[in-house]
């Protein structure tokens, strides 16, 4: 059973998006992967809407103070074990609103982070790519403990600092952001 | 400028004063409270007055009101100062609806409080944000401003109507907004907004950077039309330190600002498609979408944001070899168009969803200042690329579109239509491109000086008013965009019809909030 669900998890990611204060430009390259040119859902990797049915959780956007707790929410509603990837430079790090008094800036300030995909906007091929490292991560043999990073959800915001935050599976490869293009 | 002639004779005795040339535009100062009698005198002489945006401004020792008038030949700013201690205003929207959000905006933003505005609560501020801190006050520092621990609990009132709760997150939104929609069966009664999911304090973080960083700033304001927020902020600083882009830079930018709207319409108009459950049209317009994506690509070197802008011309040239790849790609879109048209004008499932659904009056779009294909679509004519040209927009022929209907119908035929004419734009600029340099060098510093600018975004009039002190960095860059103008049409159509015909009737706005809330 558990190889089944290893299985489909590896072979049909359903991924669910949210904009937590993006420009736009990364959203509009997550749908372009949808549309025929990059079609990715021949790959099995399918854009769910309900948290409560997504593996794989797409965030973009430096995180906004008033975007935080819903992100946070949604995150919490999806069924274990789930993965969050976080695309683009607002989304790793703040990008160019960094220090901003509405935005928290960082997925990491308030989730778990699986995989980085900067560039700003990535393209669509570096999405694809960062995905596939993810899953190539997931499918790996566990590594020894020493490999593992420490989360960072210590540093969640004053917005999310009254409840902790879930630990997510963590892997055991380390999912290397792929260069800017 | 005969509309300040009229102006000048109707408030003779009143204490205000006209300064007719203000960097382009006219001011007129208007001390003692006669902003409403300006105001007055303008709705009466000209139908088109609608106020384009409200900056509230921290002028030290007091704070400055500047209502942004549109009319249909000039562009006026009607100054305002009020005291810093109890700053208090009277609205102006029982004269002009179009003022109510702009209003609210400013009380959230620099706390100038409107008596008699009819909406209330923080408007793009967080939830959570304390009252009475302002964050675009100077003596603001925002990082030390203590948020409230949890936002307060929304009031939820029991009755026959039920409240409908679209957002933040929701799959027809690509962005996180909210709208509660109260139903009374099937049919809505009310909708009311909360903006803000998105704002990311630009106005504010630009008084930090420099200007040319400023300019990579308010690209990212929106990945949709990027290139019209850093041409709108760059020519307005080329205003301020009066420079002359040259011809072929001039040329180079209008090509790039069509190509922003030609992805943009293209993306808007599959996307409607979406919404309908038409998911074919959706798949045919993004798979159109790539090839303009891939011509940006060899002009500005990237595929969404740009950055060819520059204060001075743009940063890149166009290499003579790449003028037959675009044109053959514009080309092929343009063969594929007659499709498309006919699709939007006869498939009997877009007339079932769109015709007669958020219809919005001609006096209505006027009344609340709607702007680009919202309001040509509604069969009002204006179109800053054809009211005040800027670019290289003066000198190519294009065709301005207007649709009488102002359905949903209408507003997604414009935007076919003016897919049509951006190409026709692109091909007349390739064909007449002047040789020569394409950027000049420009000082590093400002001086002093403030400018309103407005250019023609895919969505309607975008408007920036950007104050410099002297120094490398901006005092104050204010934003207005066209959802923004935009969302008030919706607040009314949508009040009255069945919920189904809510999304139509909102993607046919072409909504984009990270514009809205920047
Ligand atoms: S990374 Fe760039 S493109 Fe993506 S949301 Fe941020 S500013 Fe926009």
């Amino acid at each position: 059973m558990t190889n089944l669900a290893m299985w489909s998890r590896l072979k049909s990611p359903w991924v669910i998006h949210f904009n937590s204060g993006a420009c736009n430009g990364c959203d509009i390259e997550i749908v372009a992967l949808l549309t025929p040119k990059y079609d990715v859902e021949r790959f099995g990797i399918k854009l769910e809407p309900s948290p409560r049915h997504a593996d794989v959780l797409l965030v973009t956007g430096s995180v906004t103070k008033q975007c935080a707790e819903r992100l946070k929410r949604i995150y919490d509603q999806m069924p274990q074990p789930k993965f969050v990837v976080a695309i683009g430079a607002c989304a790793c790090s703040g990008g160019v609103f960094q220090g901003s008094y509405s935005v928290l800036s960082g997925v990491d300030k308030i989730l778990p982070v699986n995989a980085y995909i900067p560039g700003c906007p990535p393209r669509p091929e570096a999405i694809i790519d960062g995905v596939v490292k993810l899953l190539n991560a997931l499918a790996a043999p566990p590594a020894p403990k020493a490999a593992e990073e420490p989360q960072k959800e210590e540093a969640a915001s004053e917005a999310a600092k009254e409840e902790t935050v879930e630990a997510a599976p963590k892997l055991t490869t380390e999912v290397k952001p792929n260069a800017k293009q | 400028m005969d509309i300040l002639k009229i102006l000048e004779t109707k408030l003779q005795g009143k204490p205000v004063e006209i300064v007719p040339d203000y960097l382009g535009t006219a001011a007129i100062k208007a001390k003692e409270g006669s902003y409403r009698d300006v105001f007055k005198a303008l709705m009466d002489a000209d139908e088109k007055t609608g106020v384009t945006s409200i900056t509230g401004i921290d002028l030290g020792a007091a704070l400055g009101v500047f209502y942004h008038v549109r009319t249909s030949n000039a562009f006026i700013t009607i100054q305002v100062e009020v005291p810093k201690e109890n700053p208090k205003l009277v609205t102006v929207t029982d004269i002009t609806p179009s003022a109510a959000f702009h209003e609210l905006e400013v009380t959230d933003l620099i706390g100038v409080t409107f008596e008699g505005n009819p909406l209330e609560g923080h408007f793009v501020l967080p939830d959570t944000w304390p009252d009475g801190v302002y964050p675009l006050r100077k003596d603001v520092n925002p990082n030390e401003v203590k948020l409230n621990p949890s936002p307060p609990e929304e009031k939820f009132e029991q009755g026959k109507q039920v409240k409908i709760i679209i957002g933040p997150q929701h799959p027809a939104l690509l962005e996180p907004e909210k709208f509660a929609v109260f139903v009374d069966g099937e049919t809505v009664k009310a909708v009311q907004p909360r903006i803000g999911y998105v704002h990311r304090g630009v106005e504010k973080i630009s008084e930090f950077r420099t200007y040319i960083q400023d300019v990579y700033l308010v690209e990212r304001i929106c990945g949709i039309c990027n290139s019209c927020h850093a041409c709108a902020f760059v020519e307005s600083v080329e205003k301020i330190l009066k420079t002359e882009v040259p011809p072929r830079g001039k040329y180079l930018r209008t090509i790039i600002l069509e190509l922003n709207r030609l992805h943009s319409h293209l993306l808007t108009l599959g996307h409607a498609g979406l919404e309908i459950g038409y998911e074919t049209l959706f798949h045919y317009f993004w798979r159109d979408r790539e090839p303009i994506m891939d011509i940006t690509e060899i002009l500005t070197g990237n595929r969404v944001v740009s950055s060819a802008m520059t204060v001075g011309g743009v940063r890149r040239d166009l290499k003579e070899t790449d003028v037959p790849k675009i044109k053959s790609t514009l080309a092929d879109l343009r063969k594929r168009l007659p499709f498309y048209t006919k699709v939007y004008r006869e498939e009997p499932s877009i007339g079932l969803r769109m015709k007669n659904i958020g219809t919005l009056k001609r006096e209505d779009a006027l009344k609340l200042g709607v702007v680009g294909p919202v309001a040509r679509g509604s069969g009002v004519d204006i179109d800053v690329r054809k009211d005040a040209p800027y670019e290289a927009y003066g000198e190519i022929p294009f065709k301005l579109i207007t649709y009488k209907e102002g359905d949903t119908w209408a507003r997604m035929n414009v935007r076919m239509d003016e897919v049509e004419e951006s190409i026709k734009i692109i091909e007349y600029a390739l064909d007449h491109l002047p040789t020569g340099p394409f950027r000049v060098k420009v000082p590093r510093v400002v001086p002093p000086g403030e400018v309103v600018n407005r250019v023609e975004a895919p969505r309607g009039e975008l408007f920036y008013y950007v104050k410099s002190n002297g120094t490398a960095m901006p005092e104050r860059v204010k934003v207005r965009t066209p959802t923004f103008a935009n969302i008030p049409a919706f607040l009314t159509t949508a009040v009255g019809e069945p919920l189904a015909d809510v999304p139509p009737n909102f993607v046919s706005l072409d909504p984009c909030f990270s514009c809205t809330d920047r």
